[in-house]
């Protein structure tokens, strides 16, 4: 996936002369995983900044460029820095559309790796979709793969809206998938079936998806396992789509199960469809804690917990 | 005194004159109003005009701004209508943004001037992203970046003002000190003066009296050739007094005894009449007939823009992305 969503970076840059990376060690070093490798050299360092150490201000900067016709690709270096520049998130990129009254636009990406599998401990693990998906402005988009990667930043350069673009840090070197040469899109807004089944349905994003495939395969599970892909704005109609299907639903998601994703969908699926459903929607997801270093093998949903909900889900009469 | 003595800088003068003017007219109709419950909210401008209208004067037409919510007389040197400030002030139809933002939350595309947010500060790092964008695009514009002095104990602060010294950006960072923020006088905001914080980041910092017009334009125009020459941002330190109150909601005598009033010898308007009188451009006579004709415009235009319909509702859900989403669709559905 590193391969991919560089091979994404580099022929925009190529194509348009308004992109410009930005962030922690971009350059020189190639970011600390090494997503941003050769670019520097490529383009120079008008067009690669290795920034100094101030999360708010690479994207407060961002958004300044973004407003003023460039393109800039922010990188955090991971998720769990970014709170900072959450102002300049939430009160800056989110609303200066909506507050200019369309005048001023700010079409920022921001590119961070999140979530557990590199024993990061608390703060180098975490999952924050949720603080993002809760603010109205921006879109929010998680590839579980390379193809996806690269086709959904590719459609977030061709979008004017500011694009939170989470990358599943435990996936960039572990998948590996054909990815096509030439410039193609997966468009945003639009959850994938990644495996059919009519027992039940499985939704989640991300590093997730992998494990839940495994699981499904392994065990010979029926399901529907639905990847979002975007997670603002969801793809509501795949999710119903999915629900009237089976009417059993799992969420898995990494991130504590609190006001996670699993909630918001969950609550779609009971305003829209609860007729279908023939079981309680269960929700496999991490525990409301901190993310721990050593026990990072109990934090992230496994096989054995989506199993466990497999089989309640298929109990239930 | 600054000394200034091209036909060119004198015509700049009057004109800045009676920009002040019309922002302190139209300042004062505008909290009026608020008191008759006309308007909503409002956040003063009485006190700054000199140094937002001096540095006005030291720019081009092209050069990018990134104020905050007390730039009324920044935003009529820079020409923008004043109806334009007055519908946004109403939040009525005619408003840019649609009534979408409290009043004091102005911008116009057309004048380079960015759409302004409350939290302060955060226009900084934006104003450094705006003046790297101009390097690279190789043009000569400059930014200048508004804020008051207790926007300098922000992270924002610190993080714009590395960063623009760090890739030699074309900003001017211009500090607002005007004594205040809220109820927190300045001493207690920070214990060194604001100019000598340029020092931290290896750019010059100039203090500046911003109640003389003259030196304020001085020190942006000193500032504004160093950016345009390409050797990066200073910070001014333009010392003022805000007049008024914060904002329409607050009342200053619960936390201080000091005031500037209208007309006494530190008021930049009255300094301003000085300089005029000294260079012979106007004597007491035009200067009353300015005040007066001032008043009847601003009277006639707020008149005239009170009349224009509130914003249709469904535009408040408009413009939040390129698209509307599913989700609001359906909730504009569920509320109107």
């Amino acid at each position: 996936m590193v391969q991919a969503i560089n091979q994404a970076l580099s022929q925009n840059m190529e194509k348009d002369d308004s992109v410009i990376l930005l962030g922690e060690d971009v350059g020189v070093d190639g970011g600390v995983f090494r997503v941003t490798d050769g670019l520097l050299s490529k383009f120079g360092p008008e067009r690669v900044l290795d920034t100094p150490l101030v999360e708010l201000g690479i994207v407060g900067m961002g958004i300044g460029m973004a407003v003023n016709g460039l393109r800039p690709v922010v990188e955090i270096q991971f998720q769990d820095f970014i709170y900072t520049a959450m102002d300049q998130i939430i009160n800056q990129a989110a609303k200066i559309r909506y507050r200019s009254g369309g005048e001023y636009i700010a079409p920022i990406i921001i590119r961070t790796p999140y979530g557990g599998g590199i024993r990061g401990g608390l703060y180098h693990s975490q999952s924050g979709e949720s603080y993002f998906v809760h603010t109205a402005g921006l879109i929010v988009a998680t590839p579980s793969g390379p193809y996806d990667a690269k086709g959904l930043l590719n459609s977030a350069f061709k979008a004017s809206d500011p694009i939170i673009f989470l990358e599943p840090k435990r996936l960039y070197r572990s998948i590996k998938e054909e990815v096509p040469e030439d410039m193609y899109t997966v468009p945003l807004g639009k959850a994938k079936l990644a495996n059919s089944g009519d027992d039940l349905s499985i939704i989640t994003y991300g590093s997730m998806v992998s494990t839940v495939l495994d699981t499904v395969k392994k065990n010979k599970i029926n399901a529907d396992v639905l990847d979002l892909r975007t997670l603002l704005p969801l793809d509501v109609e795949a999710i119903l789509a999915t629900v009237e299907k089976t009417g059993r639903v799992i969420i898995v998601h990494e991130a504590p199960r609190t006001l996670g994703m699993g909630a918001e969908i969950s609550a779609l699926i009971a305003e829209r469809r609860i007729d279908y459903l023939q079981a309680p929607i269960l929700r496999v997801t991490g525990p409301d804690s901190p993310f721990p270093y050593k026990m990072e093998d109990y934090y992230i949903p496994n096989e054995k917990r989506i199993m466990k909900a497999v089989a309640k889900i298929l109990e239930y009469r | 005194m600054a000394e200034i003595t091209s036909q060119e800088e004198k015509q700049k003068l009057v004109k800045a004159y009676t920009a002040m003017v019309l922002s302190r007219t139209l300042d004062k109709k505008i909290v009026n109003a608020q008191r008759q419950g006309r308007v909503g909210f409002y956040t003063p401008t009485m006190g700054q005009e000199a140094l937002q209208i001096g540095a006005a004067m030291a720019l081009d037409e092209q050069d990018l701004i990134y104020g905050y919510y007390r730039d009324v007389p920044l935003m009529i040197s820079r020409g923008v209508p004043m109806d334009l400030i007055i519908n946004q002030i109403m939040g009525n139809s005619a408003d840019i943004a649609k009534g979408r933002q409290m009043p004091s939350h102005y911008g116009s595309r057309k004048h380079n001037f960015m759409s302004v947010q409350s939290p302060v500060a955060t226009n900084l790092p934006l104003a450094v992203g705006a003046a790297y964008s101009l390097k690279y695009r190789k043009k000569k514009g400059v930014v200048l970046t508004t804020f008051g002095e207790g926007s300098t104990s922000t992270p924002d602060f610190h993080a714009a003002m590395n960063l623009a010294s760090v890739y030699e950006l074309p900003v001017i960072f211009l500090c607002e000190n005007n004594g205040w923020a809220i109820s927190l006088p300045v001493e207690k905001q920070t214990r060194v003066d604001i100019w000598s914080k340029a020092a931290a980041y290896g750019m010059p910092g100039i203090r500046a009296n911003g109640n003389d017009i003259l030196e304020t334009y001085e020190a942006v125009k000193a500032a504004v050739k160093r950016a345009r020459e390409g050797k990066g941002p200073t910070l001014i330190d333009a010392i003022s007094f805000r007049m008024g109150p914060h904002s329409t909601s607050d009342d200053p005598t619960k936390y201080r005894s000091e005031s500037v009033p209208e007309g006494s010898e530190k008021d930049p308007l009255t300094i301003a009449e000085g300089t005029l009188k000294a260079l012979k451009l106007m004597d007491d006579k035009m200067i009353e007939n300015i005040k007066q004709k001032t008043i009847k415009i601003v009277d006639d235009k707020f008149d005239e823009c009170e009349k224009i319909p509130p914003p249709d509702p469904i535009t408040a859900f408009e413009q939040v992305y390129s698209e509307q989403t599913w989700m609001l669709k359906e909730e504009v559905g569920d509320i109107l």
